[in-house]
């Protein structure tokens, strides 16, 4: 099963002085069980593209296939938006605003029931959507949605989409405005998700560290087009040409670089803090032979209640 | 010794839930911001650092303690515009601040409510736009604009007040990196040649590293306060309470943690890097 998209344009304001171009012959396969990674900076056509996967833009031009459901620029032919909604899940940017319910469990129950399942199948999805993303399914479904915490608001809207079972979950900007423990929770609950429930992960970021966290493949985009789409240890070496277009390059990435400028070998790529690290170590101990560090050293992250952590940070290719 | 900009003794401060309960978000804080520094502060979700920022001036008043303002109590009623006009608060979301539909009218709103006479007016609006580096937009809408130039704006429009303290709620929360970056700059160079008092709430440690004073807050108390270095050698404390530390000092405490010879102080990259060129 893939997403398939094929020569994709897409115009905001067509015939208006405010005309604009966002995307630009697009051409991009996504397959199943992928783990992508879009970035790009403002205005590069990023959310735009996503977007369509989910039929929120009727096609201007282009195809668009998503697991076999085919979107067509053709008035007359209608595409099956209700299948390709339940096929993809899109969690728009701070989506806890997206709470509208009084009570949580009908919040996570609209989007099943408007898929027009039975009453019985709701609710089981709602009580393992809420489950699935940490939280406390007896403590927290009668509660309003409105006094829970900022993360627990955020975990809510995803469960709402959970809750859908969809093949493909996209995510915008999910650890926005968060602070660094709430940041790690969400990124290790979107891996969790990725195991359990929708084995097609593309999450957009603004922060490239975040990212080579766990994505295994990266793409770029720029003025509407796809500028690079590569293996996150392949992307970082086209470092120069990220900045170029106002990108930010890993912090690893960039001391790496820094010290190979200046004379010390380095082995392997080195995408993640923890690649640097086992580089930094390897380059140590071939010096230091008498006194050799352990090489498997890791970073000490924060610990997490058990059901959230399943994550074995292993999930690049 | 010169009264501190901001003074705040054993100050209090509780939400009222319901008929009867309250929440507690500070507790006991006693604090002293000289002029003229860049004091960033940081906590968890929750830790009660944007309830300080809002007793800071006046829009929260202590529950118990007091707070002063250049020696001005903000629970005085009579002079909480002398409060206002001192501490100018920018928050998170710039849409939320932006009152008018064009971008002089905009930085214009905060003088015209103190009475300030038209000519000094337009004074102000030309030198806050150029201090923020927008003078280019001064006709345009700011609702077309991308977040770090609204966010600027946002500066824009409380520098016309001519605060002597400004307040960053998260400013930066919701900026892509190039924003983020752009409204830094603007703030640091305020610091710097305005002599501006600047509190900087972020939980972007990268950005705490650049202050003077670092104040890590944690259930309602102040925790650290210190040079950032020295509150960022506090690293295993900082994790226990939800935060991080700069990605340069976490290598640099692993690797030393380790037994190799990185002073695990280090903030700097290119420090770092040194220091590694050395060993490796």
């Amino acid at each position: 099963m893939q997403i398939v998209v094929k020569d994709l344009n897409f115009t905001y304001s067509a015939k208006t002085p405010f005309e604009r171009q966002a995307l630009k012959g697009v051409n991009l396969t996504i397959n199943e069980g992928d783990f992508l990674g879009i970035i790009g900076h403002t205005g590069s056509g990023k959310s735009t593209f996503i977007m369509h996967l989910n039929g929120l833009f009727k096609l201007q031009s282009g195809e668009i296939d998503v697991f076999d459901i085919k979107l067509v620029p053709d008035k007359k032919k209608k595409s099956d938006l209700r299948r390709l909604r339940g096929t993809v899940g899109m969690v728009f940017q701070y989506p806890e605003y997206q709470l509208f319910e009084d009570t949580v469990e009908k919040d996570v129950a609209f989007g099943p029931k408007n898929m027009g399942l039975d009453a019985e199948e709701v609710s089981r999805r709602v009580k393992r959507a809420i489950e699935l993303v940490g939280l406390d399914y007896e403590d927290i479904k009668d509660r309003a949605p409105f006094e829970l915490s900022g993360g627990q608001k955020r975990r809510v809207a995803i469960a709402g989409i959970i809750a859908m079972q969809p093949k493909v979950l996209i995510l915008d900007e999910p650890t926005a405005g968060l602070d660094p423990y709430g940041k790690e929770q969400i990124l290790s609950l979107i891996t969790h998700l990725k195991k359990e429930c929708s084995p097609t992960v593309i999450v957009i970021s603004h922060d490239v560290d975040e990212i080579t966290r766990f994505a295994n493949r990266i793409v770029v985009f720029n003025d509407g087009k796809v500028m690079f789409d590569l293996p996150m240890n392949e992307l970082f070496r086209h470092a120069d040409e990220l900045h170029a277009v106002g990108l930010e390059i890993p912090k690893a990435v960039k001391i790496a670089q820094k010290l190979r400028e200046r004379g010390v070998e380095l082995e392997g790529d080195i995408v993640s803090l923890n690649d640097l690290l086992h580089a930094i170590v390897v380059a140590y101990n071939k010096k230091h032979m008498d006194k050799t560090v352990d090489e498997n050293l890791n970073f000490s992250a924060f610990e997490f209640d058990k059901e959230i952590s399943g994550t074995d940070g292993e999930d690049k290719r | 010794m010169a009264i501190p900009a901001i003074k705040l003794d054993n100050v209090s401060f509780s939400y009222p839930v319901s008929e009867g309960a309250e929440q507690k978000a500070v507790s006991g804080v006693s604090l002293e911001i000289e002029e003229g520094t860049f004091v960033a502060l940081v906590g968890h979700n929750g830790s009660g650092k944007s309830t300080l920022a809002k007793l800071l001036n006046g829009l929260l008043v202590p529950t118990s303690g007091r707070v002063l303002v250049y020696g001005v109590d903000t629970a005085d009623d009579k002079k909480i515009y002398d409060v206002r006009s001192s501490v100018g608060m920018v928050f998170q979301n710039p849409d939320n601040q932006m009152i008018a539909t064009n971008v002089e009218d905009d930085i214009a709103f905060g003088p015209e409510n103190l009475g300030v006479p038209r000519e000094e007016i337009i004074k102000r609006v030309d030198w806050a736009l150029e201090k923020v580096g927008m003078s280019q937009f001064r006709h345009a809408t700011p609702f077309k604009m991308s977040g770090g130039q609204k966010q600027r704006l946002a500066i824009a429009g409380v520098l016309a007040i001519k605060p002597r303290v400004m307040v960053l709620d998260e400013s930066t929360a919701m900026l892509d990196p190039k924003g983020r970056d752009e409204v830094m700059q603007v703030v640091k160079q305020l610091n710097r040649e305005e002599k501006m008092t600047v509190v900087h709430i972020t939980h972007y440690m990268d950005e705490a590293l650049e202050a003077d004073r670092l104040i890590v807050m944690n259930d309602g108390r102040i925790m650290l306060d210190g040079k950032p270095a020295d509150v960022f050698a506090e690293h295993k404390l900082l994790t226990k309470i939800k935060l991080g530390v700069p990605c340069v000092t976490q290598l640099a405490v692993t690797l030393s943690e380790a037994g190799i010879a990185v002073d695990p102080r280090i903030t700097d990259e290119e420090a770092l890097v040194d220091s590694l060129c050395k060993l490796l």
